[in-house]
C-alpha cells in the first residue's frame, strides 16, 4: 500500500497552480490553485459556475488545461487521459455513479482494474478473498455477487469508494455525495470520510451544503467567478466567513413581507383535482398578485398537480376555472394560449434546447412578439436579439451575449433564462418547479426576488418545492401536501421551515388552516 | 510510476482551433478539393459549364428529395418511405395523365397532395399511437409500393406520355438552365427559409433539439412533426413526378434508391457548418459531394459498384471525421 503516513504533513499530493480553462469564448477558470495534502479532507466550495467542476474535470484528464501547471508529489504531471489519473492516484466519484447495473458488485468493482487469472479464466474467488476485507471497511452489506441494479445510491457510493481503494486511491474526489442521501446514509458516509482521512487518504469534498463543510473538512477552498478567492483553515472556519467569501460581498435578502390574499381576484381555481393514485382530490384558489407555495415532500403528489394544470396530464376527475371560464387544458400548447407558462424541474432536460443560443430559448415562448405578423411569420431577427437583451439585463445573467449557445451556460444561468423565457411572455399564471434547485446562494437570491417581483406586477406564481427553506423567502401563503392531498395551508407569519416541515410530516388528512 | 512528461499530448489553441475549423468546414473543403483533383486529372471532361450544369441538373432530384427528408429528421424522426413514395408518385402522376387524361397541372397537383397525404398518415402513426418513425414510415413505405405494384400490375407506363410532360424535366429555362435545377433552388430556397427564418421554422428547430422543452414550452410538439413528415412526403412527390418526367414514363421501384442518396445527403450535411445538426444548406453540400463524386467515378469509367462503396465510405469518412475533430477541439 502507500505510505503517506510517514510523509510529512506539509508537503503536499496534488498542487496546481496558474490553471486557466476556456470554452468557446467563455473563461471557466481564469487562473485558480489548489493544494491537497495527503490524508486530509479538503473542501471545495462556491457558486454554480465558479469553476470546480472544471478543475475537477482537468484533474481527471477529462479535459486539459489552457495553461497552468499540475504536480503530483512535486513533479509535474500531464493529466491526458482519465487512465492516467487513476494511476497518479486519483479517484473520482460523481453525483451520476456510473455502474454496469447487470453486473454483480464485485465486478463493478473491479470494473476497469487489471484482474488476476488462472488458467486463462478471471480468479474471482482470489479477487473476491482480497476485495472482501476493504468491502467490510467502507461498510458494503450487499452480498458480493448481488447484481447491482436496484441497490440504494447509498450503497452505490460506498461500492464507489471501494473501488476507489482497491485502485490504491491516494485521492478521492467526491461531487455532492449527500446530494440523494438521506440524513442517516450521509452520518455513514461522514465516518467513512474521516476513517478514510486517518488512514492517509486524501479526500476533494465539493458541496454546496455548508454544514458538512464546517463539520468536516481540515482545509476549504473557495472558488469564485473562475478564481480560487481564498483558502481556509481549520480555525478561521466559520460558515458567515465562507458564504461571504462565496457571493463576494452580496447581502443576504431580508425576509419579505407578505401580501395576504383576501380581496384580491381569483385568478386559478383548482376543485377537487385528481389523478390517482398521486393526486386525490386537490383544491385551491390562486389569486393574481400572489406567490403561493406548495410544499411536502418528494412523491407527495405536487409536480403531479402542476402538471395537470398545465395540460401535460388529464386529470381522473376535478374541474378548474381561469379567471372564472372553465379550464381543462389538454395539452401544455393548450396551456400557454391560455396565459400559463412553467419553469419546470428539470431545466436541462425539460427546459432548454441546450445547442441553441439564448436568444433562441427565450424567443420561444415568444415567438408571436418576434415575428413580422402573423400571417407572414418571418422572425425579425433584431427584435428577437433585443428581447434577448432584455432578458439577460433584467435578470443579469452572465452570458456573452444573445448568441451564446445555453449548454455553455452555468446551472444558475440556465435557469434564469428560462425563468425569462416566461418573465419575458408575462403569463397570466406562472408555474416555477422547484425554481432554486441546484442554484447557488446568490442567483437563489435573485430569482426569489425576480419572483416576488413578477407578483408584485400582477401575475399569480405558484411555486413548488423540496426545500422548506425556500417557500418562507417567497410565498405569501404555502399549501403542504401528504399523500395527493392538502393538508394544511398556512398563510401570515405562520409560513415559517418548522411548520412547512411539520405539516409534511403530518398524517392527518384533515385539511388545516394556521394563519400567523 | 512511470516518467511524467508535460503537454506531450495537449493541444495548443491553435491546433483546436484548426480542428474546430476541420470540423465544421471539412465537408466543404472536401467537396472542393474533390472537385480540384477531378479537374486536374481530367481537365477536358470534368472542369466544364457543360459538365457542371449537368452535374447539378442530375442532382436536383436527390436535393429535392434530400431537402423534405432534411424537415422530417430536423423534428427528430426518419422517414424510409420516400424513395417508395416517389415511385408511385411517378408511376401515378404518368397514369392520371395517360389513363385517365388529366391535365398535366393538375395530375401534378393531386400527386403533391398525396405525398402531403402519406406524410400526415406517417405523421399520426408515429405521434399518436406512437409507434418509433423507423418502423412506421418503413410499414408505411411497404404498403405504398404494395400500392404501386397493384396501380401498375407491375408494367411501366411509356406509351402516349405527353411531350409537354417531358419538358417539364427536360426543359429550360431562362438563360438556358434546366428547369430541374430552377425547381430544386426554388424547393430548398422556400425550405431554408422556412427552417431559419420563420416562427415555424424556429418550432421545429426546438423540437428536434429537445422535444420534452419546447412542448413545456407550449409549442404542440405533435402538430410541428406531422409538418416534417408532410414537406418530406412532398418533396418525394415532386421527386416522383420529376423523375417520371425525364424517364418519360411510369416504372415501379424507379425511385426507391434515392432514399439511400438522400439520408448519405442528409448526414454528410450534418457535419457541415453546424456541429452535428441537421439543416438545409448542409444537405445542399453533402447532395453536390455524392454528385460530383459519381460524376468523376463515371468520367475514369468507373464500374457501378464503386459509385455504391463511394457513398457509403464517404459518408462514414466526411461524418467520422467531423465528429472526432469535434472531440478534440472540446478537450
Amino acid at each position: 500500500m502507500n505510505g503517506p503516513m510517514g510523509a510529512p504533513p506539509a508537503s503536499p499530493f496534488v498542487v496546481a497552480r496558474g490553471i486557466t480553462k476556456s470554452f468557446g469564448g467563455a473563461e471557466a477558470l481564469k487562473g485558480v490553485a489548489l493544494d491537497i495534502r495527503p490524508g486530509e479532507v479538503h473542501g471545495l466550495v462556491g457558486a454554480n459556475g465558479a469553476g470546480k467542476s472544471t478543475l475537477i474535470r482537468i484533474l481527471a484528464g477529462l479535459v486539459q488545461p489552457d495553461a497552468g501547471v499540475i504536480e503530483i508529489d512535486g513533479r509535474p504531471a500531464a493529466i491526458e487521459t482519465p487512465q492516467r489519473a487513476t494511476e497518479l492516484g486519483m479517484n473520482f466519484i460523481h453525483q451520476e455513479l456510473a455502474f454496469v447495473p447487470g453486473m454483480t458488485v464485485l465486478q463493478n468493482i473491479m470494473l476497469g482494474i487489471p484482474k488476476r487469472s488462472r488458467f486463462g479464466l478471471v480468479d474471482w474467488r482470489s479477487i473476491a478473498r482480497d476485495v472482501a476485507p476493504i468491502a467490510r471497511r467502507v461498510g458494503i452489506t450487499a452480498p458480493m455477487n448481488a447484481t447491482v441494479r436496484g441497490l440504494s445510491t447509498a450503497e452505490n457510493w460506498l461500492i464507489s469508494i471501494c473501488r476507489a481503494l482497491v485502485r490504491k486511491a491516494r485521492l478521492i474526489v467526491m461531487d455532492e455525495p449527500t446530494a440523494s442521501l438521506s440524513a442517516s446514509e450521509s452520518e455513514k458516509l461522514f465516518a467513512i470520510v474521516r476513517d478514510l482521512s486517518a488512514s492517509g487518504v486524501a479526500v476533494l469534498y465539493v458541496s454546496h451544503r455548508l454544514n458538512e463543510i464546517l463539520d468536516l473538512c481540515h482545509r476549504v477552498t473557495v472558488f469564485r467567478d473562475g478564481r480560487s478567492v481564498q483558502e481556509f483553515d481549520r480555525d478561521g472556519l466559520t460558515r458567515q466567513a465562507l458564504v461571504e467569501a462565496i457571493i463576494g460581498g452580496r447581502h443576504a435578502e431580508e425576509p419579505p413581507v407578505r401580501h395576504a390574499a383576501a380581496g384580491r381576484k381569483v385568478a386559478l381555481s383548482v376543485l377537487g383535482l385528481t389523478r390517482l393514485p398521486r393526486v386525490k382530490g386537490v383544491s385551491f384558489d390562486l389569486h393574481e398578485g400572489e406567490v403561493l407555495g406548495l410544499g411536502g415532500l418528494v412523491g407527495a403528489g405536487r409536480t403531479e398537480v402542476v402538471r395537470i394544470i398545465y395540460g401535460a396530464d388529464l386529470p381522473d376527475g376535478g374541474r378548474m376555472t381561469l379567471d372564472g371560464e372553465p379550464f381543462a387544458p389538454r395539452r401544455p400548447h393548450e396551456a400557454v394560449r391560455r396565459g400559463l407558462g412553467l419553469v419546470p424541474e428539470e431545466r436541462r432536460t425539460e427546459g432548454l434546447v441546450l445547442t441553441k443560443s439564448l436568444a433562441f430559448n427565450v424567443g420561444l415562448a415568444n415567438l408571436e412578439r418576434i415575428v413580422m405578423s402573423p400571417a407572414l411569420p418571418f422572425i425579425r431577427g433584431k427584435a428577437r436579439a433585443n428581447l434577448a437583451l432584455e432578458t439577460i439585463r433584467a435578470l443579469s445573467i452572465k452570458a456573452e451575449g444573445p448568441e451564446t449557445p445555453v449548454g455553455k451556460l452555468s446551472g444558475g444561468n440556465q435557469q434564469k433564462v428560462v425563468i425569462g423565457r416566461w418573465i419575458a411572455a408575462s403569463p397570466r399564471v406562472l408555474i416555477l418547479d422547484e425554481p432554486t434547485r441546484g442554484v447557488d446562494i446568490g442567483a437563489r437570491a435573485e430569482i426569489h426576488r425576480l419572483i416576488r417581483g413578477l407578483a408584485a406586477r400582477g401575475m399569480a406564481v405558484l411555486v413548488v418545492s423540496s426545500e422548506p427553506e425556500e417557500l418562507p423567502d417567497v410565498c405569501d401563503r404555502v399549501f403542504v401536501m401528504v399523500e395527493g392531498r392538502i393538508v394544511r395551508e398556512l398563510s401570515g407569519a405562520a409560513v415559517t421551515r418548522a411548520a412547512i416541515v411539520a405539516a409534511s410530516y403530518s398524517e392527518t388528512h384533515q385539511r388545516e388552516l394556521v394563519q400567523g | 510510476m512511470s516518467d511524467v512528461t508535460t503537454g506531450s499530448r495537449r493541444l495548443g489553441p491553435g491546433a483546436k482551433k484548426a480542428l474546430g475549423i476541420f470540423a465544421r468546414y471539412g465537408t466543404i473543403i472536401g467537396l472542393l478539393a474533390m472537385i480540384a483533383a477531378f479537374s486536374f486529372l481530367s481537365p477536358r471532361a470534368f472542369p466544364t459549364v457543360n459538365n457542371f450544369t449537368n452535374v447539378l441538373n442530375q442532382a436536383s432530384l436527390a436535393m429535392i428529395i434530400a431537402g423534405g427528408l432534411t424537415l422530417a429528421v430536423t423534428v427528430g424522426e426518419l422517414d424510409l418511405s420516400i424513395g417508395f413514395a416517389a415511385s408511385l408518385h411517378g408511376i401515378l402522376v404518368t397514369g392520371l395523365i395517360v389513363h385517365d387524361g388529366v391535365p398535366i397541372p393538375l395530375a401534378i397537383l393531386i400527386v403533391v397532395a398525396l405525398g402531403a397525404a402519406i406524410g400526415i398518415v406517417n405523421g399520426f402513426i408515429v405521434t399518436k399511437m406512437k409507434v418509433n418513425s423507423v418502423i412506421a414510415t418503413l410499414g408505411v413505405g411497404t404498403i405504398i409500393t404494395g400500392a404501386a405494384f397493384a396501380y401498375s400490375a407491375g408494367v411501366p407506363i411509356v406509351a402516349g406520355v405527353p411531350e409537354a410532360f417531358l419538358q417539364l424535366s427536360l426543359g429550360r429555362w431562362l438563360f438556358g438552365i434546366p428547369n430541374n435545377i430552377v425547381i430544386m433552388v426554388f424547393i430548398l430556397g422556400a425550405l431554408w427559409l422556412l427552417v431559419e427564418r420563420t416562427s415555424i421554422g424556429q418550432q421545429i428547430q426546438a423540437v428536434g433539439g429537445n422535444a420534452a422543452a419546447a412542448r413545456l414550452a407550449g409549442i404542440n410538439v405533435d402538430r410541428i412533426k406531422t409538418l416534417g413528415f408532410v414537406i418530406s412526403g412532398m418533396c418525394a412527390a415532386l421527386t416522383g413526378i420529376l423523375l417520371a418526367s425525364r424517364l418519360g414514363s411510369g416504372t415501379t421501384s424507379a425511385a426507391d434508391s434515392y432514399l439511400l442518396t438522400a439520408f448519405a445527403a442528409v448526414f454528410l450535411g450534418s457535419a457541415t457548418l453546424r456541429d452535428g445538426e441537421f439543416h438545409i444548406l448542409g444537405t445542399l453540400v453533402g447532395a453536390l459531394i455524392i454528385a460530383f463524386g459519381f460524376n468523376g467515378l463515371n468520367i475514369f469509367g468507373a464500374p457501378t459498384w464503386s459509385q455504391y462503396v463511394f457513398q457509403g465510405a464517404i459518408l462514414i469518412i466526411a461524418v467520422g471525421l467531423s465528429s472526432l475533430g469535434r472531440v478534440l477541439a472540446e478537450r
